[in-house]
């Protein structure tokens, strides 16, 4: 049914005929140099495994200690949510919230939803959700910011290897670990092919029924 | 008269979220592929990007005046401002970190909201400028926004892990408003539609 055979820039709307790069190669808008494709070899099973490994690899990074500190003899660790908590106590609790959402909360949905997206299409399996779940990943792209509390990570240490001495744990290098995932995993995501499978899935399904 | 090479004068709305082409012609209100709303441009983009804009300026400015954290050592307490934190750094020898803060929260928020406002009034006056090298602005603009969160981590680790008593670190006003404003330009910068820099181009 959709058979209009043409692609439209996202960033200035120059009307396209659609470019299909070979893998490995980069298709820009020749107008703004809007990046439109870059296929990935094996997109879907790449997904899939990265967001499995992402989703294990996420717990440790939440639960052991990441960096701990001793003053006058006395020990802190941190974990991610202890500085959420941290924050909620002194009252900054807008603060506390986006800190929980942006480093918590939306990096587990988006491994989630990108696990349940790969899987279904790795399996060929219809789900009348799989559209919204695309819809949602797309909008919390940009929400999940594990790079960035990295390197709140590297300048808060740098701080604070000055006062104290610092001890770091196997919670930071599951943590490393997951944004070396993540990043792969959002760099090779294929949205092109992953919504046109979408779009195959559920028109065998509509017949099935 | 040449028509236009954009999609939508030729009949065709691109949808947001899966950029599948609908004909205008069909009169559908969401996409078939998706479902969602269509619109041929980001709705009201320029109203909600200038309200935004504003709201992340006047935040701007309790952001930078106010403490971003306290540190109390044995009863005394020590305030930091944002420029505070900075100079702290460079006064410690620590110059690369120095310039990583000073770069994440102090030139990209102030070059983003003076870009985001260059955006809004090139649109409103329908300059007539390089289109390209706008929108690539407006993609550096994107990009670099969700970095300045770089501050409130850090804060968050800090406040966590000093709490001794007798030394401690706590978060000052300056944090929500700075946590505030990043989040109010990423927003802004959202909503702004770059298409509608080469809408009006006379060149084209
Ligand atoms: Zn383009
Ligand atoms: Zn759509």
């Amino acid at each position: 049914m959709n058979s209009i055979n043409y692609d439209a820039c996202p960033e200035c709307d120059l009307l396209l005929r659609p470019a299909l790069p070979e893998i490995g190669e980069k298709a820009h808008c020749p107008r703004c140099g809007f990046l439109l494709s870059k296929p990935r070899k094996q997109s879907v099973e790449r997904t899939f495994a990265l967001s499995i490994a992402g989703f294990i690899l996420f717990f440790p990074a939440n639960l052991l200690p990441m960096v701990g500190i001793t003053i006058m003899g006395n020990v802190n660790t941190g974990i991610l949510l202890s500085g959420v908590i941290a924050l909620f106590n002194d009252g900054m609790v807008a603060v506390a919230i986006v800190v929980f959402l942006a480093s918590i909360f939306f990096p587990l949905v988006y491994l989630t939803l990108s696990m349940l997206i790969s899987g279904h299409l790795y399996f060929n399996q219809p789900n009348r959700y799989l559209i919204g779940w695309m819809r949602w990943m797309h909008h919390l792209d940009e929400w999940v910011m594990l790079e960035v509390y990295m390197l709140g990570i590297i300048v808060a240490c740098v701080k604070l290897m000055a006062l104290a001495p610092l001890k770091f744990g196997g919670g930071l290098f599951a943590f490393i670990a997951l944004i070396i995932i993540t990043t792969m995993l959002t760099g090779g995501l294929d949205t092109r092919l992953f919504w046109q499978r979408i779009e195959k899935l559920s028109k065998k399904n509509s017949y099935e029924n | 008269m040449k028509t236009k090479p954009n999609a939508l004068a030729q009949g065709f709305i691109r949808c947001h979220d899966c950029g599948c082409l609908v004909k205008t012609a069909d009169h559908t209100q969401s996409c078939p592929r998706c479902d969602s709303h269509l619109h041929a441009r980001r709705p009201h983009s320029l109203q909600r990007t200038t309200a935004l804009l504003f709201s992340s300026f006047f935040l701007y400015i309790p952001a930078n005046i106010f403490p971003i954290m306290n540190v109390n050592q044995f009863g005394a307490g020590e305030s930091h401002t944002i420029a505070g934190g900075i100079i702290e750094l460079f006064n410690s020898g620590m110059i690369p970190i120095g310039l990583l803060v000073l770069v994440a929260s102090i030139l990209v928020p102030s070059l983003k909201l003076i870009g985001i406002g260059l955006l809004l009034l090139c649109v409103h006056f329908r300059w007539q400028i390089n289109a390209r090298k706008w929108t690539v602005m407006y993609r550096v603009i994107t990009f670099v926004g969700r970095w300045s969160m770089l501050d409130i981590f850090m804060i968050s680790i800090l406040v966590d892990l000093v709490n001794f008593g007798a030394v401690q670190i706590i978060a000052g006003p300056a944090a929500t408003a700075f946590a505030a404003v990043v989040i109010l330009t990423m927003f802004a910068a959202e909503n702004f539609d770059p298409r509608l820099l080469w809408d009006y181009q006379q060149y084209l």
